[in-house]
C-alpha cells in the first residue's frame, strides 16, 4: 500500500487513456495466474463454512425442522431472510451491467465483470435457501411445473410459485448475460492459454475471431438482454417482496414493499461492490483499472441508493403510524421497542446512519474504512430482512400466538455456510475466468483518447479558427 | 464493366493483414471503397478486431442483423405460450377453488408470463446471437491473436488478379503482418 | 382450446356470482360449526378428544413450552375480569364466573382462507363441502399457509413424533381412518372430515341425503356441555343454520348489519374478510 497516497492523488480520471492496449491483456491475465497462499486460506474458510452447512443441513434433514427452533408462531425465520438478502445481493451486477449501460455510463466497464459474477452466485447462494427451508426438502422438485403422473400442476396463484419462476429465470439470464459478455474476453485467454485452460476457453469463446459480423450481432445481443435484465431484476424482486405483500400479515402486508425491497436490494448490492472492489484492486493489484474516481462514483451511487431505501422505510413507518391499522402499528412499535428492537436500530443506524460517512472524501479514499463501512451496510440490510420477517411472526393477529423466538444453531450454521458457499463461487471465479473486462477496458481508454483529441479540435477550432491537433496528426496515423 | 458485372471472378485466395490501429486499416477501407482494387467492394470486407469501433457502420457501410427479430418473436412466444400453459394447467384443476378466488387468476397468469416472455426472449436472443454472428463454427483459420491484443485485421477472399493491388495497398499504409490461405 | 377459454370465463363468473349471494362456488354443502362461548367451561375434553381422533401426538413438556405442540383444537384462555378482588379467593379467579373466558379455537375453514392460495403445491384448497382441505400427501411443507392463517391454527410437524409419541402397545390406540404425520407436513383441524365422508358415504349407499347430527365432531360428540354444534349450512333444517339464522349472521360479509345489536353470534376476524364458518356466541356476562 506504500504507493497509496501516490495513486490517489495521482488519479483524478476514471482511467488513464495512455495505457496500453496490451498491458491490459497482461494484467488481467496475470491475475489469473497460480493463486498464493492468501488465496488457499480464504478458499479453506469458505469451504469450512461450506462444510458447516452441509452438517447443519443433514442434522435437519434428520430429525425435522424443530431444529432451527421455529414454532408454530415463527413458521418462517432466517432461512427466509438470509433468502431475500442474497437476492438482493443479486441485483448488483444487473444494475452496474445493465442499468447503467443503458445510459452509457463509462465507467462501470473496468468493474461491471465481477459485479455481474456476484449477480450469478448470489442467485446461485438464494436459491438454496427455498429449498433447504422446506420441510419436505426431498420434495422440493413438486414446484417445478412439469406434469406429473396424476396431472398435478404446482399452484400458480402461490406467490413461491413466482419466486420459482422469476428466480429461474433471472439466474438463466444472469448466467446468459454474464457468459455473452465474457466470449470476447474468453477469445483472449484462449489465445493465451495452455492445457486444460486452452480446451475450456477455446469451447467456451465459441470461435470468436473479432470479426465485424461478430461484434455487430454482439453489440445486439448485449442490448437486447441488458434491456430485458432491467425488467426482470425489478420484478424478480418485487415478486419475491410479494412473498410478504401478498399475505395478510400485519407489517407485510404493504404495497411499498416492492420498490421497497428493489431500493435495498440496489443498495446492499452497491454495498457489496464496494467490498469486493476493494479486495480486488488490493490483492490483484488492479489500481490503474479499478481507479478511487470509479469507487467515488460507486460510493456516491450508493448513498443516493440509500437515500432512496431510506425514504422508502419512513414513508412505510408514516404510513402505518398514520393509519388506523392497529395490528400493523403494534407491530411497528414492538420493532421500535420490544424484544427485537436493538436490531431494528442496528438496521437504521448501518442502513440511514452510516452512508453518510460516504459523502466525506476522506472515507472514500481510505481503503480500510470504506471496506469495513461496506460490509456493515450490508450488515444493515441482512438485519433489515430479519426485521421485516420476525416481528410480524412475534405478533400477527391472535393474541394467543405472540411468541418471541431466537434462531437456532442450524440457521446461524446456514446463514454463515451460505457466504461460505458464495465465498467459494466467487473465488473460483476469479481464477478460472477474467474479473475485469478486458475488452470493454480497451474500448474506454479508445474512447477517452478520441474523445480528448476531438475536444480540444473543437475548443481551438470555436475560439480561434485555427485547426485543431487532430487535423494535424490525421496524416501522420493517428494515435 | 457491362458485360462482365454478373460473371464472378473465382476468388483463390484469403488474404489477412494486421494493422498496428484503426485508423490505417480504416484508410485501407477507404482505398477499397474507391476501387483502387478492381472488382473489390466495401462488402468484401471483413474486418476484425479487439473491440468494435463506435463509428464502424460509417466506414463498413451498413449490415443488418436479425437479433432484435429474434427477440421479439422469443418474447411474444414466452408471453402467449405462457399464459395459456398457465392457464390450461390451472383449467385442469377447477374442482380445486382456493382463498375464495377465482381457480385461473388473471394476476397470477400475468406476472408468471411476463417472466415467460423475459425468458424465452433472452433464450432466442442467444440463439439468434449464435447463428449471426456465426459462431460454432469450423473458423477459416485465418487468425492472428494479435487481434485479441492490440491489432485490427483486414479479411478479403481475393482471386489471383486481385492479389497483388491488395497486397500494395496494404503496404502501402503500413501492414505489419500479412496471412494468406488458399480457398478449396 | 375453447374449454380452455370457456373454463376462464367460468371461474370468474362463479366468483362474481358467489360474492354478491353471500357464498362462493356451487357447493354441495357447507359445513359450519357454533360454539357457544357461555356453555364452554373450559375442561379440555374437546381438545384430548381430538388428540384421540386425529392421531394426534402429544410432544411433551419442553416442545410444548417451545410451542411446537400439535393441538388442532386449543382452549385459550383470557383473563379479563375487572373485578378479581372482588370475586374472593384466588381459587376463583380461574373459573369462568370470576376470571377466566375460554374460547376454543380451531380451523375456522373460511371461505375466502389467506392460507390457500399461497401453497406452492396446492396442498390445501377448498371443497365442495365448504372445508379447508389439507393434503398432507402433497405438503412439501414450505410453511406459507400457516404464516398468512390470522389464528394461528396451522400446526407443522417439526419432528417425527410417531416415533416417541406412542410406544408400544399405544399405537394399538391410533384411528385407523386418519394417517399419522411424518415430519415435515402441515395439518390443521378438518372438521373430522373422517368421519363426515364416512357419513356421506353411508348416505349415498342407503339413497338418501345426510341428516342433522348424523356427523358429530369428535370435539361436538365429546363436549359435556354440548357447547360445539356442527352441521351443514345449506340444509335448512340443521340446527347450525338455525343458529346462524337467529343470529343474524351471514357468509359473504365482512360486516354484520344485525337489527338486534345484542344478538349474541359473532365470527372471530370477521374483519379481514376471510368468511370464517366458525360462529362464536358470546359469553353473557354478569354486569
Amino acid at each position: 500500500m506504500s504507493d497509496q497516497k501516490h495513486l490517489t492523488q495521482e488519479q483524478t480520471k476514471d482511467i488513464d487513456e495512455n495505457i496500453a492496449w496490451a498491458s491490459i491483456n497482461a494484467d488481467v491475465l496475470r491475475s489469473m495466474e497460480n493463486p498464493r497462499r492468501g488465496y488457499w486460506v480464504a478458499m479453506a474458510v469458505s469451504v469450512c463454512l461450506f462444510g458447516i452447512m452441509i452438517y447443519a443441513e443433514v442434522y435437519q434433514y434428520m430429525y425435522g425442522m424443530g431444529a432451527a427452533l421455529l414454532n408454530t408462531s415463527h413458521m418462517w425465520d432466517l432461512y427466509i431472510s438470509t433468502f431475500v438478502f442474497w437476492i438482493g445481493m443479486s441485483h448488483s451486477g444487473t444494475l452496474l451491467s445493465a442499468i447503467l449501460h443503458l445510459v452509457h455510463a463509462d465507467w462501470r466497464k473496468p468493474i461491471y465483470r465481477f459485479a455481474e459474477a456476484m449477480t450469478t452466485f448470489s442467485l446461485m447462494t438464494a436459491g438454496i435457501f427455498p429449498v433447504i427451508h422446506l420441510g419436505r426438502v426431498w420434495n422440493f422438485y413438486w414446484v417445478m411445473p412439469y406434469m406429473t403422473d396424476r396431472g398435478l400442476w404446482p399452484n400458480f396463484r402461490s406467490p413461491l410459485i413466482w419466486d420459482a419462476f422469476a428466480i429461474t429465470a433471472y439466474l438463466t439470464s444472469s448466467v446468459l448475460f454474464l457468459y455473452i459478455g465474457m466470449i470476447p474476453d474468453l477469445a483472449i485467454c484462449r489465445d493465451n492459454a495452455k492445457g486444460w485452460r486452452k480446451t475450456l476457453y477455446s469451447w467456451l469463446s465459441l470461435g470468436w475471431r473479432g470479426d465485424d459480423r461478430q461484434w455487430r450481432n454482439f453489440r445486439f445481443t448485449y442490448l437486447m438482454i441488458a434491456c430485458f435484465l432491467i425488467p426482470l431484476a425489478v420484478s424478480v424482486h418485487s415478486i419475491v417482496s410479494m412473498d410478504f405483500a401478498m399475505s395478510i400479515m400485519p407489517g407485510w402486508h404493504v404495497t411499498t414493499f416492492p420498490p421497497y425491497f428493489v431500493a435495498g436490494a440496489l443498495y446492499s448490492g452497491c454495498a457489496a461492490i464496494i467490498t469486493l472492489f476493494i479486495l480486488l484492486r488490493y490483492f490483484f493489484k488492479f489500481e490503474h483499472y479499478m481507479t478511487f474516481p470509479i469507487l467515488d462514483k460507486v460510493c456516491k451511487l450508493t448513498f443516493v441508493i440509500a437515500m432512496v431505501w431510506t425514504y422508502l422505510n419512513l414513508v412505510e413507518f408514516a404510513s402505518v403510524w398514520y393509519g388506523h391499522d392497529i395490528p400493523s402499528k403494534e407491530v411497528l412499535i414492538a420493532k421500535a421497542t420490544g424484544p427485537y428492537s436493538p436490531f431494528f436500530w442496528g438496521m437504521m443506524t448501518f442502513g440511514s446512519v452510516l452512508p453518510f460517512s460516504l459523502l466525506f472524501k476522506w472515507v472514500r479514499r481510505n481503503m480500510y474504512v470504506l471496506f469495513f463501512a461496506s460490509i456493515f451496510l450490508n450488515v444493515g440490510m441482512w438485519l433489515e430482512r430479519w426485521m421485516i420477517v420476525t416481528p410480524t411472526l412475534s405478533l400477527g393477529y391472535h393474541p394467543q400466538a405472540f411468541n418471541v423466538m431466537w434462531p437456532g444453531w442450524t440457521e446461524w450454521a446456514m446463514v454463515g455456510g451460505s457466504f461460505g458457499w458464495f465465498g467459494m463461487l466467487f473465488l473460483i471465479f476469479v481464477k478460472v475466468f477474467p474479473c475485469v473486462s478486458m475488452y470493454e477496458v480497451k474500448e474506454m481508454v479508445f474512447h477517452r483518447k478520441r474523445t480528448i483529441y476531438d475536444d480540444v479540435d473543437e475548443m481551438m477550432t470555436l475560439h480561434s479558427g485555427v485547426p485543431g491537433p487532430k487535423a494535424q496528426t490525421q496524416n501522420s496515423g493517428g494515435a | 464493366m457491362a458485360g462482365s458485372s454478373k460473371k464472378t471472378v473465382a476468388k483463390t485466395r484469403r488474404v489477412l493483414g494486421l494493422f498496428g490501429d484503426f485508423d490505417q486499416a480504416f484508410e485501407v477501407i477507404a482505398g477499397i471503397r474507391r476501387y483502387q482494387v478492381p472488382g473489390l467492394t466495401v462488402d468484401d470486407v471483413t474486418l476484425k478486431s479487439p473491440i468494435e469501433h463506435p463509428e464502424i457502420e460509417d466506414v463498413l457501410g451498413e449490415r443488418p442483423t436479425d437479433i432484435p427479430k429474434f427477440a421479439f418473436w422469443g418474447g411474444l412466444f414466452g408471453l402467449v405460450f405462457g399464459f395459456f400453459f398457465l392457464a390450461g394447467a390451472q383449467a385442469t384443476f377447477l374442482v380445486q377453488p382456493q382463498g375464495g378466488k377465482p381457480v385461473i387468476t388473471i394476476p397470477s397468469n400475468v406476472v408468471l408470463a411476463y417472466e415467460m416472455m423475459i425468458l424465452f426472449g433472452v433464450l432466442t436472443t442467444l440463439a439468434g446471437f449464435i447463428i449471426g454472428a456465426r459462431l460454432m463454427r469450423r473458423s477459416s483459420g485465418l487468425y492472428d491473436t494479435a487481434i485479441s491484443v492490440d491489432q485490427i485485421g483486414i479479411v478479403i477472399e481475393v482471386s489471383d488478379k486481385q492479389y497483388q493491388p491488395l497486397t500494395d495497398l496494404f503496404k502501402k499504409h503500413n501492414v505489419i503482418e500479412m496471412h494468406e490461405e488458399a480457398l478449396s | 382450446m375453447s374449454s380452455l377459454l370457456g373454463n376462464i370465463f367460468k371461474g370468474w363468473s362463479d366468483y362474481s356470482k358467489g360474492n354478491e349471494e353471500g357464498g362462493h362456488h356451487n357447493y354441495e354443502h357447507m359445513y359450519a360449526m357454533v360454539i357457544d362461548l357461555d356453555k364452554c367451561t373450559g375442561c379440555n375434553a374437546c381438545s384430548t378428544a381430538c388428540y384421540a381422533e386425529n392421531n394426534l401426538a402429544t410432544v411433551g413438556e419442553e416442545y410444548f413450552g417451545a410451542r411446537q405442540a400439535m393441538h388442532w383444537m386449543r382452549i385459550e384462555r383470557y383473563f379479563d375480569e375487572p373485578n378479581l378482588e372482588k370475586a374472593g379467593s384466588e381459587a376463583d379467579a380461574d373459573t369462568q364466573s370470576h376470571g377466566a373466558s375460554f374460547l376454543p379455537m380451531m380451523c375456522q375453514h373460511c371461505n375466502a382462507a389467506p392460507c390457500e392460495p399461497v401453497c406452492p403445491v396446492a396442498a390445501t384448497y377448498h371443497t365442495p363441502d365448504g372445508l379447508n382441505a389439507q393434503i398432507y400427501n402433497r405438503c412439501i411443507g414450505s410453511r406459507y399457509c400457516a404464516n398468512n392463517c390470522p389464528f394461528r391454527v396451522r400446526y407443522f410437524n417439526f419432528y417425527d413424533h410417531q416415533e416417541t409419541a406412542w410406544p408400544a402397545p399405544m399405537e394399538q390406540q391410533l384411528n385407523p381412518d386418519i394417517s399419522v404425520r411424518s415430519k415435515g407436513v402441515m395439518e390443521k383441524c378438518t372438521f373430522c372430515i373422517q368421519r363426515t365422508r364416512a357419513a356421506s358415504n353411508t348416505a349415498k349407499n342407503e339413497g338418501r341425503a345426510i341428516r342433522d347430527g348424523e356427523i358429530q365432531t369428535a370435539c361436538q360428540q365429546t363436549c359435556p356441555t354440548s357447547a360445539i354444534l356442527f352441521g351443514d349450512l345449506l340444509d335448512e333444517t340443521s340446527a347450525v343454520h338455525q343458529a346462524w339464522k337467529r343470529h343474524q349472521v351471514q357468509l359473504g360479509r365482512y360486516t354484520q348489519n344485525k337489527e338486534n345489536p345484542e344478538l349474541r353470534g359473532y365470527r372471530i376476524f370477521e374483519e379481514l374478510n376471510v368468511d370464517t364458518k366458525v360462529l362464536y356466541l358470546e359469553r353473557v356476562r354478569e354486569v
